[in-house]
């Protein structure tokens, strides 16, 4: 049972796949200027990471590994776009909102790095479980860094003035991509202040 | 089993490449006519809330049927325009047609040589609203532009966009407060660029400039390309109705 | 445009790392000396170089609006425009896979060295980027887009070493403990990111 335990928490402090493993980066600066589109994407992300760590694990005695990297993308992205399609003849509001991550879903390296580094080489549910944690973890950041960038770039939490309601001027940099990577290193700082072995 | 000869190989990529493209075919050809019922209310809302008949949130809540419906009673008429300024044909707007974005980056390719054939929305109120479509930052920005009777004040505007950064590119929909900035500018076709988002800021008093959005220069100049390249478009169609 | 300012353009002005932020994780990840550094840049420019004509192909006559009209009238209605994430996405992953044996095959080494960071190529967000780039600009002729294909691959090139070199100064300096590695990484892109921006207004 502990190995369970370990599988779900582990993704989420000690091995969290954007502090520890840096995967997903480029996803994790473009979408952290507000806190729903955080939100949003770490929702979206969760999902895809364990149903396609699921399938491919499902797979992964049949699949040929000198064609992996393609027969991977493909579930990915046909489960992505299938996903799309679905979302966009029965809820149409909601496709609108998620159409702008699809991309950066099927191209974020979280779910390419968890499907090579683990799925492949373990059982569906554990898969399963293991997409689902970093997932998680992912957005837990994600949600970290969009929660300062909004208060401090645009004074607002979800869109609901918080700063500039008591005469904040906005940082115009907060809301460019650099102050996200610095405000991640801090992140990493806090964290391995806490933990001392993650420390190098 | 040895899943590494080559035999294996083909085969198993050729099945599961036939079975994904099954899958999708499938699904998008089943799914189609309600993709594309939602995709003609949401162009058909887009319009409206350019016209300042409702906010886009809630045309949503009123449901595909009364959105087109309300198309409908209010609209005057809907023609295609060309590059002469003349009228060539006019959309059935029993039936609420409208272009969506596809048919106008179809139109935009033969801006080059003026061969075209763009959309007019006209209101029985009298205003009337015109597509633009372009270029952002990740990809293509669209959006409609309403303008009063005299074809030179702006009413309204809406825009949206395929993938442009939330919170920056992206505010050009999701920000009323960019989209309100346009309400009571006005279009110069005399000059050079009949309206301008400024960097930094529009100069005060001049009519046809409106701020940028700070951050996100690449998407705030594709915005004003597309403006300018359709306004362009139309000219011809405005100075003859004008006259 | 002219080919020398493209390049000159794409390498600094419209640099992928500092100004898309296009490619971050293995940017991150294999930048912590200056040797592996040099293999993923030259894999990256590589791939880019390969990818960028063959999607610049495949856009042109099978994917554009109107482009299959080479196999006659009746084609020439279709837009396959839908198609094209996926099918630049199958090219990159087949050439990363091609490229990926043939490293294996005749650089042991540098494989071990790049690690699962070869395979991550795929979701380079660089390469796939530097695609969708491409086909949004369209650009006139394949030569151009091999242009911006090296230009951009040398870009990122540039902006691995710089930073792999910083990194290996930065060994020896007097860090935070909770910061040294990943955190200062971070920041370090971070400024460097600011320092770039500086070269955001040129035009060419």
């Amino acid at each position: 049972m502990s190995k369970f335990k370990d599988t779900i928490l582990n993704p989420i402090f000690k091995g969290n796949p954007i502090t520890v493993l840096i995967l997903g980066i480029c996803s994790s600066l473009a979408v952290t200027v507000e806190l729903k589109g955080a939100c949003v994407m770490a929702l979206s992300v969760t999902i895809v990471t364990a149903v396609s760590s699921f399938i491919c694990s499902l797979l992964r005695k049949t699949i040929p590994n000198r064609v992996r990297i393609i027969i991977q993308l493909v579930v990915v992205a046909m489960m992505v776009i299938l996903v799309d399609q679905v979302l966009k003849a029965f809820a149409y509001a909601i496709d609108k909102q998620l159409s702008v991550y699809i991309g950066l879903i099927i191209t974020n390296c979280i779910v390419m790095g968890r499907i090579e580094a683990f799925a492949l080489g373990n059982k569906p549910i554990p898969s399963l479980l293991d997409g689902l944690a970093n997932g998680l973890g992912y957005g837990l950041i994600l949600i970290i860094v969009a929660f300062f960038r909004e208060l401090f770039g645009s004074g607002t939490l979800f869109g609901i003035p918080v700063l500039s309601a008591i005469g904040y001027t906005n940082n115009g940099l907060m809301i460019l991509p650099p102050m996200a990577l610095i405000l991640l290193g801090c992140v990493v700082w806090a964290q391995r202040s806490i933990d001392k072995s993650l420390q190098e | 089993m040895n899943t590494n000869n080559n035999v294996y190989t083909i085969v198993y990529t050729t099945v599961v490449c036939v079975l994904v493209a099954a899958v999708l075919a499938f699904a998008s050809q089943k799914l189609k006519p309600m993709q594309e019922a939602n995709e003609k209310a949401e162009t058909i809302s887009q319009i409206l809330t350019a016209a300042q008949f409702a906010e886009k949130d809630e045309l949503g809540a009123w449901g595909n049927a009364k959105v087109i419906e309300f198309f409908k009673d209010n609209i005057n008429k809907a023609v295609l325009v060309n590059a002469q300024g003349e009228i060539v044909k006019s959309l059935d707007t029993k039936k609420a047609e409208v272009w969506g974005t596809s048919q106008l980056k179809a139109q935009k390719y033969g801006f080059p040589e003026g061969k075209y054939e763009i959309p007019v929305y006209i209101f029985n109120n009298g205003v009337s609203v015109l597509p633009v479509y372009g270029q952002g930052l990740w990809g293509p920005v669209w959006g409609y532009i309403a303008l009063g009777g005299d074809l030179k004040t702006i009413v309204g505007a809406y825009f949206d966009h395929a993938s442009e950064t939330p919170g920056l590119g992206g505010k050009i929909k999701d920000d009323p407060s960019f989209r309100a900035q346009f309400v009571g500018k006005s279009i110069d076709l005399e000059k050079a660029k009949a309206f301008e988002i400024v960097k930094g800021g529009a100069p005060q008093g001049q009519s046809n400039a409106i701020d940028a959005i700070s951050g996100a220069t690449m998407t705030s100049n594709g915005l004003s390309g597309a403006i300018n390249e359709w306004l362009d478009a139309y000219k011809n169609y405005i100075e003859a109705q004008n006259n | 445009m002219d080919l020398l300012s493209l390049f000159v353009k794409s390498i600094f002005v419209d640099n992928m790392i500092f100004a898309y932020f296009l490619g971050m994780c293995s940017y991150l990840a294999v930048s912590k000396n200056v040797k592996t550094a040099n293999g993923l840049g030259i894999a990256v420019i590589f791939v880019l170089l390969i990818t960028l004509p063959v999607n610049y192909l495949l856009n042109k006559f099978v994917l554009q609006p109107g482009a299959l009209s080479w196999l006659g009238p009746k084609f020439a209605e279709v837009d396959l425009s839908f198609l094209s994430f996926i099918l630049f996405i199958a090219v990159i992953a087949a050439i990363v896979q091609v490229v990926e044996m043939v490293v294996e095959k005749f650089l042991p080494s540098l494989y071990s060295s790049l690690g699962i960071f070869l395979p991550l190529i795929a979701v380079n967000c660089a390469i796939l980027g530097g695609a969708l780039f491409m086909q949004q600009r369209e650009f006139a002729n394949v030569g151009e887009s091999a242009v911006y294909a090296l230009g951009s691959g040398i870009g990122w090139y540039l902006a691995i070493v710089a930073l792999a070199a910083i990194r290996e100064k930065m060994a020896y300096s007097n860090v935070p403990k909770g910061l040294k590695g990943t955190g200062i990484t971070f920041i370090t892109v971070g400024l460097m990111g600011i320092g770039f921006m500086a070269f955001m207004g040129i035009s060419l």
